[in-house]
């Protein structure tokens, strides 16, 4: 063994100057948050919205087409009712979580249309962020009711190709993985930063290359594992769908949506 | 030097430290053993300062740690200064373009001319046996290389606290064996090391003293290490040995071997 150095005997004596680097605290806290958002939606599925996730996602995307498409202020204000009552039904966090987004997006449609108000339009003012709400909330009540793996494997019911549904499936597990990863780095990066960084984007684009070498070596592992694995190129997505009681209210409750759709349509 | 009181750690509903007090003066060499998941990284992240207490408090040389206090700019430079972490995975730590320029990261932040910076980075090439890699690319070192230059670069801060979070983990057997003889050198040079580990030989070697963390994420034991690891009892209950460890006088067996005696 080397004899150890002096320096490192000694104890440090150090003045640490001021530095601006706030942006390593704000990247960790972006991190986390991404990857507890993922985390937490894989890892649970609300018991108080039991219908499948293949109808969840099929009429959530039937809602967003019929609430776009109609010009009728009373159907669009059912659907509002419709979806606030659903949202009602959630957990107070994920009520929070679903609004916060729904209420920015409904704020800045305000603003952009604000102009188009004051020459006299008030149809677009009064309709569209309407809209624009009731479409993001059933989106976010979707993604927070909603396991990913769950949506991801009910696109089988739609016909998307195997081969689609696996890279979905794969690209949000390497999200998290490749997350922890980076918060990691940016972990030792904060660490390590006792003083005066004069590259900090030099830092941070150290963090990001060996990022990418690191998702390069993973997928290149990962094709590796897959061929030990018998891998061919094929990838089959098991469709344990079962169809419920509740399944039957909620394309009954849809229908009727449709149907009402057609009325005010008619009406018009 | 170190002191927690009571602190308990909670991550979205999920407990990972629960009550904990210890105190670790300096110049102690102390390992925190303790089965996958019973909360040891989770607790050495909190004693670097990157996440904080749910409740409790934690102290560093009579100092209380808390985000308000790190948000302290000058004070958070110097606590990172004296406190040096290895990570488990060392490859998440490298983050320059060659060996070199990974080791002269802090000194150069901390103002040192180039000579001195090299007097230091050179000083720890060769303490940690590296000279060849000097201008090589980290990332594509072999994992004790990395390791080493983990180590390497968190010397060069000459820290008052090393801490190693699973500092064995895909190491081969010889630069296992050199490693535990670096920490303890470097405890007798006047650090004071805290080592996460579930590695009961290493734990032997490198330390004086052991506390051991059980799947409550309770401390279910703070004793002198030789105690501990007499306590096969304790070892089996939070699911670190298994019925075929046992000790032949000073030295425990984790394999199942047949005596011939």
């Amino acid at each position: 063994m080397e004899a150890m150095p002096e320096w490192l005997t000694a104890a440090e004596v150090y003045d640490p100057p001021t530095d601006k680097d706030r942006f390593i605290d704000k990247s960790i806290l972006s991190f986390i948050g991404l990857i507890s958002k993922i985390k937490q939606q894989s890892g649970r599925e609300h018991d108080r919205l039991w219908v499948s996730p293949v109808f969840k996602l099929a009429f959530t995307i039937l809602y967003i087409v019929l609430v776009s498409s109609t010009r009728e202020f009373t159907f669009v204000y059912i659907m509002l009712t419709y979806i606030v009552l659903v949202l009602a039904a959630l957990p107070a966090p994920d009520i929070r979580k679903c609004l916060r987004g729904a209420l920015i997006a409904t704020v800045f449609t305000y603003i952009i249309l604000l102009p188009s108000a004051l020459h006299g339009n008030s149809y677009s003012i009064t309709m569209i962020p309407v809209k624009v709400f009731a479409s993001i909330t059933a989106v976010n009540i979707l993604s927070y009711s909603t396991r990913w793996d769950h949506i991801i494997a009910s696109l089988k019911r739609f016909h998307f190709p195997d081969m689609f549904i696996f890279v979905f499936d794969i690209t949000i597990k390497y999200i998290v993985m490749l997350g922890e990863f980076a918060l990691q780095m940016l972990y030792a990066l904060k660490l390590r930063s006792v003083g005066h960084n004069k590259s900090k984007y030099g830092s941070i684009g150290g963090v990001g290359g060996t990022l990418f070498l690191k998702s390069r070596a993973m997928s290149e592992e990962m094709y590796s594992a897959m061929e030990c694995r018998g891998f061919t190129g094929e990838y089959h997505v098991t469709d344990k769908f079962k169809f419920s009681v509740y399944d039957g209210v909620y394309c009954a409750l849809n229908a009727g949506f449709i149907w009402m759709f057609v009325y005010f349509q008619n009406l018009a | 030097m170190i002191e927690l009181q009571n602190v308990s750690y909670a991550y979205e509903g999920s407990t990972a430290l629960d009550g904990i007090d210890f105190k670790i003066e300096k110049g102690e060499s102390v390992c925190l053993l303790g089965p996958n998941g019973s909360g040891k990284s989770t607790l050495l992240k909190l004693i670097n300062g990157l996440i904080f207490a749910s409740s409790g408090s934690y102290l560093f040389d009579g100092e209380e740690i808390t985000q308000k206090k790190l948000k302290d700019v000058k004070f958070s430079k110097h606590f990172h200064q004296r406190l040096g972490f290895v990570f488990q995975d060392s490859e998440a730590q490298l983050f320059c373009s060659n060996v070199y320029d990974e080791i002269a990261f802090g000194p150069r932040q901390m103002g040192m001319d180039e000579e001195t910076v090299e007097k230091r980075v050179d000083d720890c090439l060769a303490l940690l046996h590296l000279e060849s890699f000097k201008s090589r690319q980290p990332y594509h070192l072999s994992g004790g290389e990395k390791k080493k230059v983990a180590i390497a670069a968190t010397l060069a801060l000459n820290p008052d606290v090393l801490i190693l979070d699973e500092p064995m983990n895909g190491l081969d057997p010889r630069t296992e064996r050199w490693l535990a003889a670096f920490i303890i050198e470097l405890n007798r040079a006047g650090k004071t090391v805290i080592t996460s580990t579930h590695n009961l030989e290493l734990v032997q070697e490198i330390s004086h003293r052991a506390i051991l963390f059980d799947e409550t994420h309770h401390i279910a034991a703070d004793l002198p290490t030789e105690k501990l690891l007499e306590n096969i009892d304790l070892l089996k209950k939070v699911n670190l040995v298994d019925e075929y460890y046992h000790v032949h006088e000073d030295h425990g067996h984790e394999l199942f071997h047949i005596h011939n005696y």
